[in-house]
């Protein structure tokens, strides 16, 4: 009774003050930063009192406030908002979505999880950090983005595959690439493509369009990936499209142009100065003791240096342009309370920055979710896209365009007087086999996809806490491919071939079954106590049909489809298939979000292994402990402290044959007639890759999360490798798929997040990952196997390692190099090889930065890679310092040098890198570690400032939100590579090749506009 | 409500339930199982069609044994992009070497083949499969397997001494169950084993194969010929004149009037005993690597060889700053790999009757033979038998040129030192690196390449 009285008197002396001072009717507009809406039932309080509103559905509240006192706006998902009034009767507020990152959902195999309550290692990337990237495909924007995960392209081709190593090079067989899955459904991500263009593989991801995707999480530590068993061993990447929300319909439209550059060309010499090096070669070549039959070039070839008029053709500038990129999207998403939709129609164009390249892709996506009955949901995920990729040949192919244009000969024209393709054969470069700029314009490689992905689930509620998902998957492809060999080719003039021809086709139908009970009970006093398991099984299956036909001789180059070559010269078709059969269970429990622990297992049964060992079995484990639960560090500055360990066992059956593990006779011919011979040797013994990882993780946070840190240390151990075993010759092999080694990563991978500035008109947001990994190989069944001529696998040394002739720099007396003779014998040649380095970077990450002030936000991306050699075997040709191949008798370099060719050797005591020139090959060895480099750098990958306008002047034309953007891709790079870009691999997608350059497409730059406009 | 559920849980249990079988166990499109490929006497005779296909292998005839042969020797010089080639050209082939590194599992290929056919044949159980079939089989499959040890003994073994103890390893049992875990990890035998083995093989082909001329396979006087070419390695020359002399008198072959016609063909001539055959769907890779990559140029010594008026030194053309070889003009790539043709046979019966008569002139008739066809004047004679030999090289070089014979007659002649410069040691080519490596110690490497 006394208490009630108590509060009464205080309300009412509350009520006196309020009213004694004066008060004034202020109001505005709440909207949310993350999509600049207005945001209904915000609580608007008057601090230090009882008296508030709610904002209404626009957004919009009214309330009587006194000068001096403080509104507090508050939201759940969004930061606490405290302002002080002053005599303004308007004010608009912007509420910041809370920095709490770790209380996001996350998806997770089969299911989501609170990010909170996660045991294992999973890494986040955000769809608008996806959409905002003006790039092809999703796997492009992912660099930097996450710890522990390494993205690179291999090439600039528009459309070209990327490469993903999650936590290091887990797997040597060709596919060391992680596994895709979209909205539940494992994707093929390989490069169907039969089309021959070098190494530039076609990309699969590319039919996804980046602007449909929510989320991206990637399993990087096996308890995470142990759910996919067989096909986790290196990482999973799960792509989570949008989907409708119940309300009024939205509509998003977001566009962009721009142009792309590439990101650096290399200086090569002029005319003047190719002439003047060549004359010096010969003068260092005399006075060396060589006898020559002449004294200068001029004599020789008939141009001077001194001559002012001379042809001068910049070959890079011949070959690359400034191309147009443009993007447009448009979704509409909506829904009532039983069924909401969400569907987009997009298109891509990009030209490549190489004439002759581009990829353009049209897709559109449905999504569908309905809550048919009570105790039953019902969805579907359809996605159908089409691409076209244009490419020409690339990289070490003997008609790529990058690698023709490589050391091209400054005197040459593009064209000659006449208006036709100069040859280089009437000019003085070895190398270049034919005109580049002919290549490129004439030479036709189209890459046609049609893909279909769609899958509709259903899911039962059984009882209380007990639910069934089915679902059935379908990921169809038809790829066509078809290029053209022009009549005016040097390649088809000397096979006489009258233009060449090919098509072909592949079609890939895959279907997955999957279904898998879920259950969910808490139990005890207050709850404490959350179970959850899951168990089902999945069921996939593949087959793939290929056809190709080759024609040739063509009435002319205008046409270039098969029906008007005069002879068919080959024609096949083939197919193969192949099943996996999966069970799986995962438990989960919970002890008052103090004890977390997880514990998973996956059967797989694949069909391309042999009935003794077709069945591997992946069990994983993992706990965590949360700290901050416990009362002393309740109500601290710590807000999470937990810390996470788990352990785990996952396989890999990728990247070899369908039917690796038995012996075939294959069909060929001999005249005509069919033939049998051996083609594999049978290895019954053949089972799973399995990478058995450690994983030791914390989790930090302080300050109501607003400063959060994540740290992993791993060590990854994959056995049973999968990979070509080299085998005595006398059977008439020289390898079969094996299991035939053990390599280990271990790292450690890094990550914090803070609002730096939270309130205020300007914020400013932060994160930054690093990781730390090495690779190392612990046995192999048979040690240092030479790879090719420039790589190794051996024990000890990590994947990627770099076997070459090997040199102690230049003798400043001779100017020559001081070649290893490692055997001896008096001769430089691939018998003096030895180790020189590796491919893998010591460290890696990524600085991503986002600004806001007012309606202006900024988002700053950097990556880095440091440590990383690169093979640089493109400056064998361009730096040839005038070395002759056909002999002294006329001097014939492979052509031009680049400009710093102007630090060699040319007077005793000159102390440089570079050798002295010379006709002879005495300094040059195309596979030699003079060619090797430092390929670390420092890139602004990203830079994107756009400008909101605010929500009261674009509803006046109709419109629900209005941002405009511009954005640089690649803007800087920070490096010491010499090459064309230091992002290159020319073997894309094995890694025991990586790092070599050698006629790659490179990197570019693009500046875009674009909008996004919201209705 | 409650019975749709269970309808539909019976059906999702169903799926459930859906056994894995079909999907674990897809058949292979385009191939068979290879415990079941030997199974009648079509097979055995696809098989042994096979042993033909795996002939014309890159590695083996369909170009570079025959040219890397005269890559190293002085016909031919290397413009292109391979450092395996570069260094046969150097003449410092490393144990690295990419070719013959390749070759050999290649040509063990063929003889795995053939080990199938000889060990399967005679037990076939087909009763439409006749003796005589399976006589002739036998008689190709063993004519191959000589043909093939002793193309391995010739550059990996010391061929040109029967007391050496760097022969080849000898497998002559098919790999059991195709099953790499039981490839047996055999030594070398010496070179008398090597040639023991591919004696009885050339002989007993010769046995079984009498009435089968077929220029397109290993027939009678292919095995004939082979024999009178190992017989002539060996120095056994009274013998080799013997099997050289007969399939020139009793064989269905002449020496066709214009050496163009040699090779401007896509079919065995009247010339051809032996011819590994390719036509455009079925291409090897001359034109290929000769023409259109324009890597195995000719050396100019080659070309300083031929005598004026000889119809073979226009077997050449010349554009874009050097010349080819015009032996394999069609540039799909259908020109035969002349194995053996009866112009080698005749220098073979010409430096077999010297030798066994030692009488310089004893071959002079033959010799001029081949020389006359190409338009040039007879020899008178030689002095010695020395100034036979030097005639014999020079008359081999031009007509034989970008056939795969320069390097072993100089081999055979010890002129590797005089003619190419090169240490003696590199009379034989290095066993493959990966070949040691997988041996763990059991296979030696050549003398001399111990270290490099």
């Amino acid at each position: 009774m006394m208490k009630r009285l108590l509060v009464t008197c205080v309300i009412l002396m509350i009520s006196i003050s309020v009213a004694m001072s004066q008060t004034t009717n202020v109001r505005g507009v709440v909207t949310s930063s993350e999509d600049n809406l207005p945001l209904p039932g915000v609580n608007v309080l008057v601090k230090g009192t009882t008296s508030g509103t709610v904002t209404d559905l626009d957004g919009n509240f009214s309330i009587q406030v006194a000068q001096g006192q403080t509104l507090v706006f508050s939201f759940v998902g969004y930061d606490t908002q405290e302002i002080l009034v002053g005599n303004q009767t308007n004010l608009n507020v912007l509420l910041m979505i809370d920095a709490r990152t770790m209380n996001e959902v996350v998806v997770v195999g089969y299911g989501t999880q609170s990010r909170r309550d996660l045991t294992g290692s999973v890494g986040s990337v955000r769809g608008e950090d996806i959409n905002r990237m003006p790039v092809a495909s999703v796997d492009n924007a992912l660099q930097g983005r996450a710890a522990g995960v390494f993205v690179q392209s291999p090439s600039g081709t528009p459309g070209a595959g990327i490469t993903m190593q999650i936590r290091g090079n887990t797997s040597l067989s060709a596919s060391s690439q992680p596994l895709y899955v979209i909205d539940g459904i494992p994707m093929i991500s390989e490069d169907l493509s039969g089309l021959f263009s070098g190494g530039q593989a076609t990309n699969s991801l590319a039919d996804i369009n980046p602007a449909d995707i929510e989320s991206i999480e990637i399993l990087k530590d096996a308890s995470a990936a142990a759910i996919y068993g067989s096909r986790g061993a290196n990482g999973v990447v799960l792509i989570t499209t949008k989907r409708g929300k119940s309300g009024d319909a939205k509509i998003d439209i977001n566009g962009f142009y721009g142009f792309q550059r590439i990101t650096n060309e290399i200086d090569m010499h002029s005319s003047s100065e190719f002439l003047s090096l060549m004359n010096d070669a010969i003068r260092q070549d005399l006075r060396a003791g060589v006898q020559l039959p002449y004294d200068n070039i001029t004599d020789v070839w008939g141009f001077s240096p001194d001559d002012p008029d001379l042809q001068n053709t910049r070959w890079f500038r011949e070959i690359f342009r400034d191309a147009p990129i443009q993007s447009y999207d448009v979704a509409i998403s909506g829904g009532n309370e039983k069924t909401q939709y969400y569907t987009s129609l997009a298109y891509f164009n990009q030209d490549g920055v190489q004439i002759g390249t581009g990829f353009e892709r049209v897709s559109a996506r449905l999504n569908v979710d309905t809550q048919a009955k009570k105790w039953l949901k019902v969805g579907t995920s359809m996605n159908l896209s089409r691409t076209v990729q244009d490419r020409t040949i690339n990289d070490n192919s003997l008609y790529g365009v990058v690698i023709n244009t490589l050391a091209g000969d400054p005197l040459m024209p593009v064209r000659e007087a006449d208006g036709s393709y100069a040859d280089p054969f009437d000019y003085f470069g070895w190398w270049m086999l034919d005109n580049p700029v002919l290549i490129a314009e004439n030479y036709h490689r189209f890459t046609r996809t049609v893909r279909g992905l769609a899958n509709t689930y259903a899911e039962a509620t059984l009882a209380p806490g007990l639910t069934l998902r089915s679902t059935l998957g379908i990921d169809y492809t038809y790829l066509e491919d078809e290029s053209y060999t022009p009549i005016i080719s040097r390649e088809s003039v000397n096979g006489n071939f009258n233009g060449f021809g090919t098509f072909g086709s592949t079609q890939d139908f895959t279907w997955i079954a999957e279904n898998y009970l879920n259950y969910t009970k808490s139990f005890g006093a207050d709850n404490r106590h959350n179970i959850s398991a899951l168990l089902g099984t999945s069921y996939q299956a593949s087959s793939r049909t290929f056809s190709s036909i080759s024609a040739q001789n063509f009435p002319s180059d205008q046409f270039t489809k098969l029906s008007v070559a005069g002879r068919v010269t080959s024609a096949s078709t083939s197919g193969t298939d192949w099943g996996l059969a999966s069970y799986f269970f995962r438990g989960n429990y919970n002890y008052a979000d103090k004890f977390l622990a997880t514990f998973t297992v996956r059967a797989d049964g694949s069909s391309r292994f042999g009935d003794n060992f077709r069945f591997g079995i992946f069990p994983s484990g993992s706990v965590a402990y949360r700290l901050s639960e416990e009362e002393f560090l309740r109500n601290t500055a710590v807000s999470d402290l937990k810390f996470r360990a788990s352990y785990g066992v996952v396989g890999n059956q990728d990247g070899i044959g369908n039917f690796a593990s038995r012996g075939l006779f294959g069909v060929s011919a001999y005249r005509l007639a069919p033939t049998l011979t051996p083609a594999q040797l049978s290895n019954a013994n053949l089972t799973w890759e399995s990478t058995e990882q450690w994983n030791m993780g914390i989790d930090f946070g302080v300050l109501n999360d607003r400063i959060t840190f994540t740290g992993d240390y791993f060590v990854k151990t994959t056995t049973d490798l999968l990979l070509n075993r080299p085998i005595p010759g006398i059977s008439g092999f020289s390898s079969v798929i094996d299991n035939i080694g053990k390599v280990e990563n271990r790292g450690l991978e890094l990550g914090i997040r803070g609002a730096i500035l939270a309130s205020g008109p300007f914020t400013w947001s932060s994160a930054f990952n690093i990781s730390w990994i090495r690779n190392k190989v612990l046995e192999l069944v048979i040690d240092e196997q030479v790879l090719s001529d420039s790589h190794i696998l051996a024990v000890g040394h990590p994947i990627g390692t770099f076997f070459l002739i090997d040199q102690e720099g230049v003798d400043p007396e001779t100017g020559n190099m001081r070649w290893v003779d490692l055997n001896g014998d008096g001769v430089i040649n691939s018998g003096d090889r030895r180790i020189v380095g590796n491919s893998q970077p010591d460290f890696f990450g990524g600085w991503d930065n986002n600004f806001r002030y007012k309606g202006f936000d900024l988002n700053v991306l950097f990556n880095f890679i440091v440590g990383n050699q690169i093979f640089n075997h493109s400056r064998a040709t361009y730096e040839n310092l005038g070395w002759s191949r056909l002999g002294l008798g006329f001097p014939l370099p492979d052509g031009n040098n680049h400009r710093l060719a102007d630090n060699r050797w040319m007077e005793p005591g000159d102390v440089t890198d570079i050798p002295r020139a010379s006709l002879t090959n005495v300094n040059w060895r195309e596979y030699s570690s003079r060619w090797l480099e430092d390929g670390s750098f420092l890139r602004l990958r990203m830079i994107n400032l756009g400008y909101n306008f605010t929500p009261q002047r674009v509803e006046r034309i109709g419109v629900r939100s209005l941002r405009v953007f511009v954005q640089a891709q690649n803007l800087l790079t920070w490096t010491r590579y010499t090459g064309l870009d230091p992002e290159v691999s020319q073997n894309a997608r094995d890694p025991r090749l990586a790092g070599s350059d050698f006629g790659t497409f490179p990197q570019t730059r693009s500046v875009s506009l674009g909008f996004n406009i919201g209705l | 409500m409650l019975a749709n559920m269970k309808k539909l849980l019976f059906i999702l249990l169903a799926v459930f339930t859906i056994q894995s079988c079909d999907i674990l166990e897809p058949d292979p499109l385009t191939a068979l199982d290879a415990n079941a490929a030997l199974v009648d006497g079509t097979s055995a005779n696809a098989i042994l069609l096979g042993a033909y296909s795996r002939m014309q292998n890159i590695n083996y005839y369909g170009l570079e044994y025959v040219l890397n042969n005269d890559l190293i020797a002085d016909n031919a010089r290397y413009q292109g992009f391979f450092d395996s080639q570069l260094e046969i050209d150097q003449r410092a082939v490393p144990f690295t070497n990419l070719w013959i590194t390749q070759a050999w599992p290649n040509i063990y290929r063929v003889i795995n083949i053939t080990n199938l056919l000889i060990t399967g044949v005679p037990d076939l159980e087909d009763g439409t499969f006749s003796q005589a079939a399976r006589n002739r089989v036998l008689g190709e499959a063993h004519a191959i397997r000589a043909l093939a040890y002793f193309d391995l003994l010739r550059i990996y073994g010391e061929f040109f001494n029967e007391s050496s103890s760097f022969g080849m390893p000898l497998l002559i049992e098919p790999i059991e169950n195709n099953d790499f875990n039981r490839i047996p990890n055999l030594s070398r035998s010496t070179v008398a084993q090597v040639y023991a083995q591919v004696m009885s093989d050339v002989d007993a082909a010769v046995d079984l194969l009498p009435g089968f001329n077929d220029r397109g396979r290993m027939n009678f006087w292919a095995a004939l010929s082979l024999r009178a070419r190992i017989q002539l390695y060996r120095g056994n020359y009274t013998e080799a004149f013997q099997d050289a002399n007969r399939v020139i008198s009793e064989g269905p072959f002449q020496l066709l009037d214009n050496v163009r016609d040699i090779y401007a063909t896509l079919t065995p001539t009247a010339e051809s005993i032996f011819d590994v055959e390719f036509n455009d769907q079925d291409q090897s890779s001359f034109n290929t690597y000769i023409v259109r990559r324009d890597e195995y140029n000719v050396d100019p010594s080659l070309l300083e060889a031929f005598e004026d008026g000889d119809a073979r030194a226009d077997l050449f053309t010349f554009s874009r700053n050097s010349f080819r070889s015009d032996k394999y003009p069609d540039n799909n790539n259908g020109n035969n790999t002349k194995v053996f043709r009866l112009a080698e046979i005749y220098f073979i019966r010409a430096e077999a009757a010297v030798f066994t008569n030692n009488d310089p002139n004893a071959g002079l008739a033959d010799l001029n033979t081949v020389r006359t066809r190409a338009g040039l004047e007879p020899l008178s004679g030689f002095a010695s038998t020395d100034a036979f030999v030097d005639a014999l090289l020079q008359e081999r070089r031009v007509e034989l040129n970008y056939e795969g014979h320069r390097f072993f007659d100089l081999v055979r002649y010890n002129r590797i030192g005089t003619v190419l410069g090169m240490p003696d040691f590199r009379k034989v080519w290095p066993i493959p690196r990966d070949e040691l490596l997988v041996s763990q110690g059991v296979l030696v490497q050549n003398p001399g390449y111990e270290t490099l």
